[in-house]
């Protein structure tokens, strides 16, 4: 086997790497706004993802609707799903002592997780689905492109900067900000604090959707593929500052770049062990990280 | 004191000889009813290959026992076939218990089943420890087969040996004779195996093994795996992956427009060419089984799985879970009635007539020269049968026109 790297290969990874990483951002998205502004640790958030997947899955296949009808229909029963599970299994733990509310809202998301796993396999089957969708390829000089890839690079940014002018110029978004720096504070002032994290969860779960749709239209999911991608985005989350949109963004480049270049060059079963490596350098290397946060 | 405790001891001792010999007594060679004990995985992990294959199995005893039943020649007469089937969720640990009520409570006279190596292995304990004889179905890994053992049996196919065997004879045929093969490998004993193999076999076979990469199961982006491959050129690519797994490799190839003679897929199923879509065109692989195959327990194994709407290519699996019952229902009416030591003794020297063919059992009750793989090739979107020659459905088109 030849050895030695040309430099279309090389930039094949990279352009690789750089488009997987925009679908790692787009995925942390949703959990950075929860947990960097509600401060919600959901680890149901992988398995939401998994299960919004499949329902667009299931909507392309059996009513061949097309994708943005189904990211409208997502997007809003995704809102609308945060908003309930958020008001009947996480609010009521809002009322208890810190790490009371910390560790119940831990094992609410764990068990969430299992639950909506198991009725969805019930629901939809355990089996992976894909959406295939045709797309357009672009040759340069032997560097082949995506343009489904390159679709959802785009929509990542186009997401971070909605959602940061959301979270900066709207008033619904400077609420969010408002109970997330001071609940009491904030309360003072006249915001429903309960409405406000309601929100906050709710526009998580739809961004989840998003992400989602994107996703299965990359690669195949099934109920239970969910908790790894929870785990990459909180390595992205906590890699790019928590609650920061742009961080996240770069974040998840920086990952996406890194699992091509020690696939390549160490070996794909390797891959997976760069979101744990980050996860543990930064608690290691900086153990107040995961409870600090920065304008969003 | 002692002499009472004497007396109780002899009390037990004699209770359990009497219990003992009761049992044995209880053996009714010539029995109306044959009582088969399987699970099957309902649900669970591994339910979604395992669709369809609860009804399959029931609507097969149904075939029998419409056909007559099975004759015992040593009782003069016919029996007729009950399956007791249970929903093992996947898991061993349920397996295990519920082989041990089939067999303790509901008095099953041989077993015929489960899938999977991992529930395979917990059960063939149980077969053992009641010293029943047990056909397992899909259950592949060698270490089941262990020295020692005299109830362990099992039918999956194709088994590593030969799974490729076909393919590879195929491939002294064609023309350009391709040279060299690189081996992607899904990190899972059974592929590795299949691959360990070949690779070994492809040496020796004068082929140049230019590169193998191994992949964990869950991963999906395969641009670095793609990306050697297109550095090392090879004429083969031998993914030796289940077929889910792969899907995403599949498509990538196809994205960054990978080139080869031939891309051969182990496990080549429905499945994965649902999924993948236009790009399964010109793929090769493997399948268990056709319906082409010109026996009676084939013509049979298809009208079953018609009854009971099972495609053998979405469901490749299927018959290594339809050939226990066959197997084991043979070898009762060769044993001429029901008693374990003869059924055991036809089990070990036999030979069965399979829906795939012939079915012999080596010592460790390992179907060693079992050759169910049989060369097929996806063509105009349908899955061909390319080779052996007396069962081709189509001519291989070669190279593969669609991965140049």
């Amino acid at each position: 086997m030849n050895s030695s790297i040309d430099l279309v290969t090389v930039a094949q990874l990279l352009i690789n790497g750089t488009l997987l990483g925009g679908l790692y951002a787009l995925i942390a998205f949703g959990l950075s706004v929860v947990y960097g502004v509600a401060n919600i640790l959901n680890f149901a958030h992988g398995t939401m993802l998994a299960i919004a997947a499949i329902s667009g899955a299931v909507l392309y296949e059996k009513f061949g609707l097309p994708i943005p009808v189904i990211l409208i229909i997502l997007v809003s029963f995704g809102f609308v799903f945060g908003w309930i599970f958020y008001l009947t299994l996480l609010q009521p733990l809002e009322k208890r002592e810190p790490h009371q509310r910390t560790v119940g809202m831990v094992l609410v998301a764990v068990g969430a997780l299992i639950i909506m796993g198991d009725v969805t396999a019930v629901l939809a089957g355990a089996e992976q689905r894909v959406i295939r969708v045709s797309s357009t390829y672009f040759e340069i000089r032997g560097v082949i492109i995506s343009g489904t890839q390159i679709g959802i690079l785009v929509g990542a940014a186009v997401c971070m900067i909605a959602l940061h002018i959301f979270l900066t110029r709207s008033w619904t978004g400077s609420s969010i900000r408002a109970v997330a720096q001071n609940t009491i504070g904030a309360t003072i002032c006249g915001i429903d604090s309960a409405r406000t994290s309601a929100t906050t969860f709710a526009l998580g779960a739809g961004i989840v959707a998003v992400a989602g749709l994107m996703y299965i239209i990359s690669y195949p999911l099934n109920p239970y593929s969910g908790f790894p991608l929870t785990v990459k985005a909180f390595s992205i989350i906590l890699l790019g500052g928590i609650g920061n949109l742009t961080g996240t963004l770069l974040a998840g480049l920086a990952l996406g770049i890194g699992e091509a270049v020690v696939a390549f060059t160490i070996g794909p079963q390797w891959a997976a062990a760069v979101s744990i490596l980050i996860v543990l350098g930064c608690l290691l290397l900086f153990p107040g990280l995961t409870t600090s946060r920065r304008e969003a | 004191m002692n002499f009472s405790k004497t007396l109780a001891s002899l009390a037990v001792a004699s209770a359990s000889l009497c219990g003992a010999a009761g049992y044995a007594v209880g053996q009714d060679n010539c029995p109306e009813v044959i009582k088969l004990g399987t699970t099957v995985s309902d649900s669970g992990a591994f339910s979604p290959l395992s669709a369809g294959w609860h009804e399959m199995i029931v609507a097969y005893a149904q075939k029998i026992n419409d056909a007559g039943g099975v004759a015992l020649s040593d009782c003069g007469s016919n029996a007729s076939v009950e399956l007791v089937v249970y929903d093992d969720q996947s898991n061993p640990a349920t397996a295990v218990t519920l082989f041990e009520k089939m067999i303790s409570e509901e008095g099953v006279d041989f077993l015929v089943g489960p899938d999977w190596s991992s529930l395979g292995l917990a059960v063939s304990s149980v077969a053992e420890r009641h010293d029943i004889p047990v056909v397992m179905a899909n259950v592949a890994a060698p270490n089941v087969y262990r020295e020692g053992q005299t109830n362990v049996f099992g039918t999956p196919y194709p088994i590593v040996p030969l799974w490729s065997k076909r393919y590879f004879e195929m491939l002294e045929t064609v023309e350009p004779k391709p040279t060299s093969i690189f081996f992607v490998v899904q990190d899972n004993p059974i592929t590795n195996a299949i691959s360990g193999f070949w690779t070994k076999q492809a040496e020796e076979s004068s082929y140049s093994v230019v590169g193998t990469e191994t992949f964990p199961s869950d991963l999906k982006d395969f641009t670095s795996i793609i990306l050697k491959i297109r550095q090392a050129k090879p004429d083969i690519i031998y993914i030796s992956s289940f077929d889910t797994a792969s899907v995403p490799l599949v498509q990538q190839m196809r994205q960054l427009r990978v080139k080869a003679m031939d891309v051969h897929h182990v496990m080549l199923s429905g499945a994965l060419a649902n999924q993948v879509g236009e790009d399964v065109e010109g793929l090769s692989g493997e399948i268990g089984w056709i319906n082409s195959i010109d026996n009676e327990e084939s013509a049979l194994a298809a009208e079953v799985m018609a009854e009971v709407g099972l495609d053998p290519f979405l469901s490749v699996f299927a018959i290594a879970r339809y050939t226990p019952a066959v197997v084991m229902l043979q070898a009762i009416e060769m044993a001429g009635s029901v008693d374990r030591d003869k059924v055991r003794q036809m089990l070990r020297s036999a030979t069965f007539e399979g829906p795939g063919g012939e079915i012999r059992f080596d010592h460790l009750g390992y179907p060693s020269e079992t050759n169910g793989a049989f060369t097929i090739q996806i063509q105009d979107g349908n899955p061909e049968v390319v080779w052996p020659p007396e069962l081709q459905t189509k001519p291989v088109a070669w190279p593969a026109p669609s991965w140049q």
